[in-house]
C-alpha cells in the first residue's frame, strides 16, 4: 500500500537532505505510530521505572529517599523467604496442574467428542471464568470452612465425623478455589489447540498401524506439545498473578505468597512501599522467565500449525457407549466446580445469617429479600457500581480504540516497526497486576499528575494491564483480514477513512465488540490492583466486597451483592456467545 | 496509453537490498492487452502494484493516459485511489459483509469529487454484472458465489467505474482447471468487446500465450524478451525464456561454419550436426545451444528418416497421452523429450532416428543464456 511504503524512507542515493527525507518520512502512519508507541510507552514504562525507583530507595515520610539496597536485603534475608518461594511455587504450580487437567479434559470433550450437551459445557466454561473469583473464594469459605462450611456439616453428620473433613484453609483448598475459577481458561487455550488438529494425521498414524495409546503418544501429543507447554506456563503465571485466593484463604491459614506479602508491606503502618516495592520485583522476575519461556514456547507454534485450510474437516470421536457416563461425569464436574459456589451465593444471600442449605420448610419460610434491599440501599455500594461500570466501560473502549489503531499500524502501515507496539503492549501480561497496581500508586506518587484519589488513576491501571487482551484480539482480527480487502478498496477510489469506516470496522465488528465485553468483565471485577488505587470515593466493587467480607456484617449481605454482580455476567456470556457463532459461520 | 520508463524497486531483505524492479521499460498500446509473465518473484507482481500505486518505486516515471502518475523527478506520486484504475486481486478480494451490489457499487460510493445518485448507481452495477454475465445476483450474499462467480464479481467491481486502464494480478490461479480455461475465454472475449487496456501478471505460459497481444517475460527484475505470443514461442532469445514457455530440449555446441542471411546455420553438438536458425547475430565458431521443442523432432525408424539433421537414439521411455505419444529417448549422454503421434508407435528400447528442420530449431548464444532464477 501507499502508506506501507513510506516507512522505507526516500530511496537510497537520491541525494535528498536529511530535512527532506524527515518530511518524507512524516506521513500519516508514521506519525501515528510514533503517538501510539509513546502513549503505550507511557503506560507500561513509567510504573515500571516507579516500582524499580521505589525498590531502590529508602522509604521516608515524604516518598522515596536515597539510594540504597537495604529493601532488598530486607526482603531477602527474611527468615520467610524460603518458604514464601517455596509456598508460591507449590500453590502456583499445583493450580497449574489441576487446572490444566480439568480444562484439557473439557477442552477433549467438546472439541473430539460426541458427547451431549457441548454447547452447555462451553457456555458454562465462559461464565466461570467470568464470575469473579473474590466471589468464588467466599463460596468456598461458606462451602468448605472447618467452622461454617455447609457441606462440612453435611459430611459430619452423614459420616458422623467429629470435626469437619476438608479444611479450605490449606494449600489443598487454595488450589482448588483457584483452580475451579480458573480452569476455563485452560480450557479455552486447549480448545483451539484440539479444534485445528488436522485429524488426517492421526489417520495416517492409524492407517499406518498405530493402536489409539500409540497414535495419541507418538502424534497427538507431539502435536500438541507447543500448546500443552504455553498452557502450563501461563497458568503457573496467572497462579503467581493471583491475589484473591491467598488473600482470602492464605491469610488467616498463615500461608503466605508474594502477592499478599507485597500487599502487606503497603498496608503497614508506615507502609513499607520499599519493602514492598523488592518483592514485587521478584514476583516480576519470576513471571519474566515465565512469559519469556511462554513466548519461546509459541514461538514455532507455526511450524506445528496443522490447520491445512481448504477441506479440512475437523472428525469427532465416537464415544459410543461412553457418551452418557463422559456427560455425566462433564455435567458432575460443572457442579462441583461452578453449581456448588453459585448455588451457595444464592442460597445465602436470601438469609441474614450462615444457613446450611435445607428443605424444612421452617427455614424456607424465613428466606426474605432483606440482603437486597439492604445492598440496593447502600450508598457506598451503589456508587462502586457506577465506578466499576464507567471505569469498565471507558477502559474497554479505550483499550479496543487504541489496540485497534495500534494493530492497524502494526500490520499494515508500519510494518517494520509494528514489533515495537506488539512488545509494548505485551509486556503487562509479564506484570502481575498487583504489581501494576503498586507501580502506578509509586509512579503518582512521585509525579505530580494529580491522579492520586480519583477514578482516572483506576482508569489508567485498567487500561494498561488490558492493552496485551486489546492487542491480542484486534491483531489477530486483524490479521485475519486479507490485505487485497483493504487494498481493492484504495483501488476503487476510496480514502483511508472510507476504508476504515466501510471496509475494516465491518468486517471487525464482532471482534471489536468481543474485545469490549471481555475487557469490561475484567475491569468490572478487577481487584488487585483497585486495592492499591482505590480510596474513599473511589471504591470499585471488587474492593467493596472484600471489604464488606473482612470487616463481617452480613455474610448474607455479601452474597446478594455477588448475585447482583453475578446476573448481568450471565447475559455478558450470552452476548458473547452469540458474537463467537456469528463470527464462526461468517468465516 | 501506459507508459513506463526505467522502473526501479527496492526492497530491503536481510541478506541487503533486492532490486525487486531493476530498470523496466515497456509501453502498452490503447486496447491492447500485455502481460508480464515470469516465475514468481521476477518482479512482475511489484510491477503491476507500482502501476497501481500500491508500492512506491525508487525510480522511473509511470504515465498513464497521457498523465504521469509517478515519476521520480518532479518526485511525483498520485496516490492509488485517484488513479483511476480497475484492478482484479489474485484472491478477489470480495468483501463479505456486503452483497454482490454493494461490491460492486463501492466505487461510485466513495467517488471523490463525483457525487452518484441512487439510480445512477443502481444503473452502472446493473451494467457492470451484466458485462460479466452475473445479472440478477445483485441481492445474494457475496461469500454464496462460486470461485468462478466471484472472479467475475471482482471483474464487475473493478469495470464499474469505466476505467481506461486494468490490471489482472494472476486472476485465475485460483480456479480449477477446467474453469480456468472457461475463464480464460471469458476474459479474452470481455477485453475485446470493451476494448480496455489491460495489464495481466501470471506465471502460467499457458494463459499468457492464449490471451495476450503482447507478453513480456520477466526474470530477476529484467525484461528478458518481448514480443507476441508467437515470437515469444517460437523465437525465444535465451535459454530461460525458451525453457520458461512451454517446454524444450537444450543441446550445447558450437557454430560450424558461416551464418546465412536468412540466419540459418548450422552447430556441431556432441550428438552430431544440427541445422538450425539464428535470430541474433553470433560469431562463426562461438560456443552456441539448440533450442528445439519435443513437438518439433520428429521420431521416426532408422532407415526412414530424410531431414539434413538426423541423430539417431533409443527410447527409453513412452507415456501414451490419447492425442500424443511422449517420448524420452537417449541420444549418446543426452536424454531429450520428444512428443510424436500416435502413429510413430516404438516400443521401449527401440532404435530410432530423430529428425530435426533447421526451421523449428532456434540457434541460441551460449553467453546469454540465463538459467531460470
Amino acid at each position: 500500500m501507499a502508506y506501507s511504503d513510506s516507512v522505507q524512507g526516500a530511496p537510497k542515493g537520491e541525494g535528498y537532505g536529511f530535512g527532506a527525507r524527515l518530511m518524507r518520512w512524516l506521513t500519516p502512519g508514521n506519525v501515528i505510530l510514533v503517538v501510539c508507541a509513546l502513549i503505550a510507552a507511557w503506560l507500561v514504562l513509567v510504573p515500571l521505572a516507579a516500582l524499580f525507583y521505589t525498590a531502590f530507595a529508602e522509604d521516608t515520610p515524604y516518598g522515596p529517599g536515597a539510594f540504597t539496597l537495604q529493601n532488598f536485603v530486607d526482603a531477602l534475608s527474611s527468615r520467610y523467604i524460603g518458604d514464601l518461594f517455596l509456598t508460591s511455587l507449590i500453590f502456583a504450580g499445583g493450580t497449574a496442574i489441576v487446572t490444566f487437567a480439568l480444562g484439557t479434559a473439557v477442552a477433549w470433550v467438546v472439541e473430539r467428542t460426541d458427547a451431549p450437551g457441548r454447547e452447555w459445557f462451553h457456555g458454562f466454561a465462559l461464565l466461570s471464568f467470568a464470575v469473579p473469583g473474590l466471589l468464588t473464594t467466599m463460596a468456598w469459605i461458606l462451602i468448605f470452612s472447618p467452622n461454617i462450611g455447609w457441606l462440612n456439616g453435611e459430611f459430619k453428620a452423614w459420616f458422623g465425623l467429629e470435626t469437619a473433613p476438608i479444611n479450605i484453609y490449606s494449600m489443598g483448598g487454595m488450589i482448588w478455589a483457584l483452580s475451579s475459577h480458573y480452569f476455563p481458561l485452560a480450557y479455552l487455550l486447549m480448545g483451539p489447540a484440539f479444534r485445528v488438529l488436522d485429524t488426517r494425521m492421526e489417520e495416517a498414524a492409524v492407517m499406518s498401524g498405530a493402536n489409539n495409546y500409540q497414535v495419541a503418544t507418538r502424534v497427538t501429543m507431539p502435536l500438541l506439545r507447543p500448546a500443552i507447554l504455553s498452557t502450563l506456563l501461563l497458568l503457573f503465571i496467572r497462579g503467581m498473578e493471583s491475589f484473591e485466593v491467598p488473600r482470602l484463604l492464605g491469610l488467616p491459614a498463615r500461608i503466605f505468597v508474594f502477592t499478599t506479602e507485597i500487599q502487606n508491606a503497603t498496608s503497614n503502618a508506615p507502609p513499607q512501599f520499599g519493602l514492598a516495592g523488592a518483592h514485587g520485583i521478584i514476583l516480576l522476575l519470576i513471571c519474566v522467565v515465565g512469559v519469556y519461556l511462554y513466548r519461546r514456547s509459541t514461538r514455532n507454534a507455526e511450524a506445528f500449525a496443522t490447520i491445512t485450510g481448504k477441506g479440512y474437516q475437523p472428525t469427532t470421536i465416537r464415544l459410543g457407549a461412553w457418551r452418557w457416563p463422559v456427560f455425566i461425569g462433564m455435567s458432575l464436574m460443572f457442579f462441583a466446580a461452578l453449581g456448588l459456589p453459585l448455588f451457595t451465593l444464592i442460597w445465602q444471600s436470601f438469609f441474614r445469617n450462615v444457613t446450611l442449605p435445607t428443605l424444612d420448610w421452617s427455614v424456607l419460610s424465613a428466606m426474605s429479600w432483606e440482603n437486597y434491599d439492604i445492598i440496593l440501599h447502600y450508598p457506598i455500594f451503589l456508587n462502586a457500581v457506577k465506578n466499576s461500570v464507567f471505569l469498565g466501560a471507558m477502559a474497554a473502549t479505550i483499550v479496543v480504540l487504541f489496540t485497534f489503531v495500534m494493530a492497524w499500524i502494526a500490520h499494515r502501515a508500519a510494518k517494520q516497526y509494528g514489533w515495537i507496539l506488539d512488545v509494548l503492549t505485551f509486556v503487562p501480561i509479564a506484570i502481575p497486576s498487583i504489581i501494576i497496581g503498586a507501580s502506578i500508586l509509586f509512579a503518582y506518587l512521585i509525579i505530580p499528575i494529580n491522579v492520586y484519589n480519583t477514578v482516572w488513576i483506576l482508569l489508567i491501571a485498567y487500561v494498561t494491564m488490558n492493552l496485551p487482551y486489546g492487542m491480542r484480539f484486534t491483531s489477530s482480527g486483524i490479521v485475519q483480514i486479507h490485505k487485497e480487502l483493504e487494498e481493492v478498496a484504495q483501488m476503487s477510489g476510496a480514502g483511508l477513512i472510507d476504508i476504515f469506516r466501510r471496509v475494516l470496522l465491518p468486517l471487525l465488528a464482532p471482534v471489536l465488540i468481543a474485545a469490549w465485553l471481555y475487557i469490561f468483565v475484567l475491569a468490572v471485577r478487577e481487584l488487585s490492583a483497585s486495592i492499591f488505587l482505590s480510596g474513599p470515593g473511589t471504591h470499585v466493587l471488587g474492593t467493596i466486597t472484600l471489604t464488606m467480607w473482612e470487616e463481617g456484617g452480613s455474610f448474607g449481605a455479601v452474597c446478594a451483592l455477588g448475585v447482583i454482580q453475578i446476573i448481568p455476567l450471565i447475559f455478558i456470556v450470552m452476548a458473547m456467545r452469540w458474537i463467537e457463532k456469528r463470527v464462526g459461520t461468517r468465516r | 496509453m501506459l507508459v513506463v520508463e526505467n522502473l526501479r524497486k527496492t526492497f530491503e531483505a536481510q541478506s541487503g537490498l533486492v532490486n525487486a524492479v531493476d530498470g523496466v521499460s515497456f509501453t502498452v498500446e490503447r486496447g491492447k492487452l500485455l502481460t508480464l509473465l515470469g516465475p514468481s518473484g521476477c518482479g512482475k507482481t511489484t510491477t503491476l502494484r507500482c502501476i497501481a500505486g500500491l508500492e512506491r518505486p525508487h525510480a522511473g516515471r509511470i504515465s498513464i493516459d497521457g498523465r504521469d502518475v509517478y515519476n521520480s523527478e518532479g518526485n511525483l506520486f498520485v496516490p492509488p485511489n485517484e488513479r483511476g484504475i480497475g484492478m482484479v486481486f489474485q484472491s478477489y478480494a470480495i468483501w463479505p459483509h456486503m452483497t454482490v451490489f454493494e461490491n460492486v457499487a463501492f466505487p461510485l460510493r466513495v467517488a471523490k469529487g463525483k457525487h452518484y445518485g441512487r439510480a445512477e448507481i443502481a444503473a452502472k452495477v446493473k451494467t457492470a454484472l451484466e458485462k460479466v454475465r452475473l445479472g440478477g445476483y445483485e441481492e445474494r450474499a457475496s461469500t454464496q458465489l462460486s470461485g468462478g462467480q466471484q472472479q467475475r464479481l471482482a471483474l464487475a467491481r473493478g469495470l464499474v467505474l469505466e476505467p481506461s486502464l486494468l490490471l489482472l494480478d494472476e486472476p485465475l490461479s485460483n480456479l480449477d482447471a477446467k474453469l480456468r480455461e472457461q475463464m480464460r475465454f471469458e476474459l479474452k472475449r470481455l477485453q475485446l468487446d470493451l476494448g480496455i487496456t489491460t495489464l495481466y501478471v501470471t506465471h502460467d505460459q499457458a494463459e499468457a500465450l492464449a490471451l495476450s497481444d503482447e507478453i513480456l517475460v520477466m526474470s530477476g527484475g529484467k525484461v528478458m524478451q518481448r514480443g507476441n505470443p508467437t515470437d515469444i514461442y517460437r523465437r525465444p532469445n535465451s535459454e530461460f525464456v525458451a525453457d520458461f514457455i512451454g517446454s524444450t530440449n537444450l543441446l550445447p555446441g558450437r557454430v560450424e561454419g558461416t551464418i546465412g542471411a536468412d540466419g540459418k546455420g548450422v552447430v556441431r553438438t556432441d550428438e552430431g550436426a544440427i541445422h538450425c536458425t539464428f535470430f541474433q547475430p553470433i560469431a562463426n565458431g562461438a560456443a552456441a545451444q539448440v533450442s528445439v521443442r519435443p513437438e518439433d523432432i520428429f521420431i521416426t525408424a532408422p532407415n526412414a528418416a530424410r531431414s539434413v539433421s538426423v541423430l539417431a537414439a533409443k527410447v527409453e521411455n513412452r507415456v501414451f497421452l490419447g492425442e500424443v505419444i511422449d517420448y524420452i529417448v537417449r541420444c549418446g549422454s543426452r536424454e531429450l523429450r520428444v512428443r510424436a503421434k500416435p502413429e510413430q508407435d516404438f516400443a521401449i528400447g527401440a532404435g530410432v532416428a530423430l529428425e530435426f528442420y533447421a526451421d523449428r530449431c532456434v540457434g541460441l548464444r551460449a553467453d546469454d543464456s540465463r538459467k531460470a532464477p
